[in-house]
This record gives structure tokens, sequence and C-alpha cells, in this order.
């Protein structure tokens, strides 16, 4: 049952994953505030899960030639470079602190989600999608 | 400076607070470098989605194994999860090209702050 249950939440997460828009953060949110885990243990599940999400998803986006290498390459160096750095610092962390700290981020996430700035809307007028 | 070195700084820029997010938080990175692939690197909507996914996969690659060294990351506990991300994975990718992002993210939002509220209130 409750393998079902980690399953079923696992594919629906897993399906916004795949489009990029924080599936993972909806999963860290389900594995601390209802399953009931330890922050830093709910930050390992995410982090792994999101491997098989990406690779599956990775495959249609190339097809559809939706990623931009030119992009990617200097954001990943970037990246491997901090996000090692700060996994490395919050796994010394107190919970309690961190478990606040992603509250705040959260929140600011939410609220900017919610509230678009101008210059984001742009991007929601139907004619730059692509066909 | 040309369109391309401003470009490819700019990703760097966008790449580099994105794995802070990420590492510190164990998720998150594409929440921040979504919006930044489409402000700072002038990427459109659909390919900053798709392109972020191709980011974040190395960093949670290394970020998991940092978690894996420090016992912070349980891989009984997380099996059913992975069972569930790849045929999510699977399903997102084959209609991610027909979505619309909108109300998703209306949605997404909405449940962002619970879990903030959550989070903050525990």
């Amino acid at each position: 049952m409750t393998w079902g249950l980690a399953f079923a939440v696992g594919c629906a997460t897993g399906i916004l994953s795949g489009f990029g828009v924080g599936g993972g953060t909806l999963l860290l949110i389900y594995l601390t505030a209802f399953a009931g885990l330890p922050q830093q243990e709910a930050q390992g599940i995410n982090l792994i899960y999101f491997l098989p999400a990406a690779l599956t998803a990775l495959p249609s986006h190339m097809k559809h030639h939706f990623v931009d290498w030119k992009a990617v390459i200097p954001a990943v160096i970037a990246g491997l470079i901090f996000s090692g750095l700060a996994a490395w610092f919050s796994n010394g962390l107190d919970m309690t602190l961190l478990r606040k700290i992603f509250g705040v981020f959260l929140l600011i996430v939410g609220i900017s989600e919610l509230f678009p700035r101008a210059t984001s809307n742009r991007k929601e007028i139907p004619t730059e999608k692509r066909s | 400076m040309s369109e391309e070195n401003r470009k490819r700084r700019a990703a760097l820029l966008a790449g580099g607070a994105a794995g802070l997010v990420n590492g510190f938080f164990g998720g998150g990175g594409g929440m921040v470098l979504v919006p930044l692939f489409i402000r700072r690197c002038k990427l459109c909507q659909q390919n900053a989605f798709a392109s972020s996914v191709a980011v974040i996969l190395p960093l949670c690659v290394l970020s998991a194994s940092i978690y894996l060294y420090h016992g912070n990351l349980n891989l009984a506990t997380a099996a059913p999860y992975l069972a569930g991300g790849l045929v999510g994975g699977l399903i997102g990718g084959k209609i991610f090209h027909r979505v619309s992002m909108v109300w998703l993210r209306r949605l997404f939002a909405l449940l962002i702050l619970y879990g903030a509220f959550r989070s903050l209130c525990a």
C-alpha cells in the first residue's frame, strides 16, 4: 500500500519533473509534510529520484530540439561547482533551521510564480510558442 | 561583447545560482534556472524548461552522491519514488510539447505556497 502510494506520487511529480517545472519541489513537500521524513533524507530521495525522471524525459526534449546546448553546457559547469559546495554545506546543518530556510525559499518561489513580473508575461503569448 | 559571449556568461551565472539552490535544498534548481534562462539567456519558454532538465540532471548526480556519502540517502525508501519518476518522466517528455504552461504554473504556485506554510509553521 505505502509502496503503491509512493509509486503514484513519484509518477505524478515525475510528469512535472519531465516538464522541468519543479516536480522535485512538490515531491520534497510531500516527503516532509505528508510522509513525515526528516528534511535531509527527503532531499536525498528527491535528488536521486530526478535521475530516472530526467533520463526518460530528455530523449523526447532532444528529439523536439528543445534543448539549447549553448546554454546548457556553461550552466552545467558552473552548476556542478556550486551544487557540490552547497550539498556539502547543507548536510552539516541543523535540520529545523534547514526546514525554515526551505520554507522561506518556497514562499519566494510561490509568490513569484503566482504573480509573474511584466517581463515574464511575454512568454505566455501563444505566437511565441513553437509549433 | 558578442551575443554569443553574453549568452554564455548569463548561462554560467544561471547555472551557478541553480547549483546553489539544488545542492542546498536537494531540489528546486529548475525553479531558479527556468526564469533565468528566459530572462537572461533569452531562451523561449519551452527551450528553457527542457534545457533545465538537462542541466539539473548532472547536478543531481553529484549532490545525490554527497548525500549518500553523508548517510542522508536511504535507497530502500527511495526505490518506489524512483520507479514512479521513471514512468512520470516518460509521460512528461512525451506530452510536453502539447502542454499549455499557464494554468499548470498557477496550480503549481499554490501548491508551493502550501508547502511554504507547512515548512514554516511545522
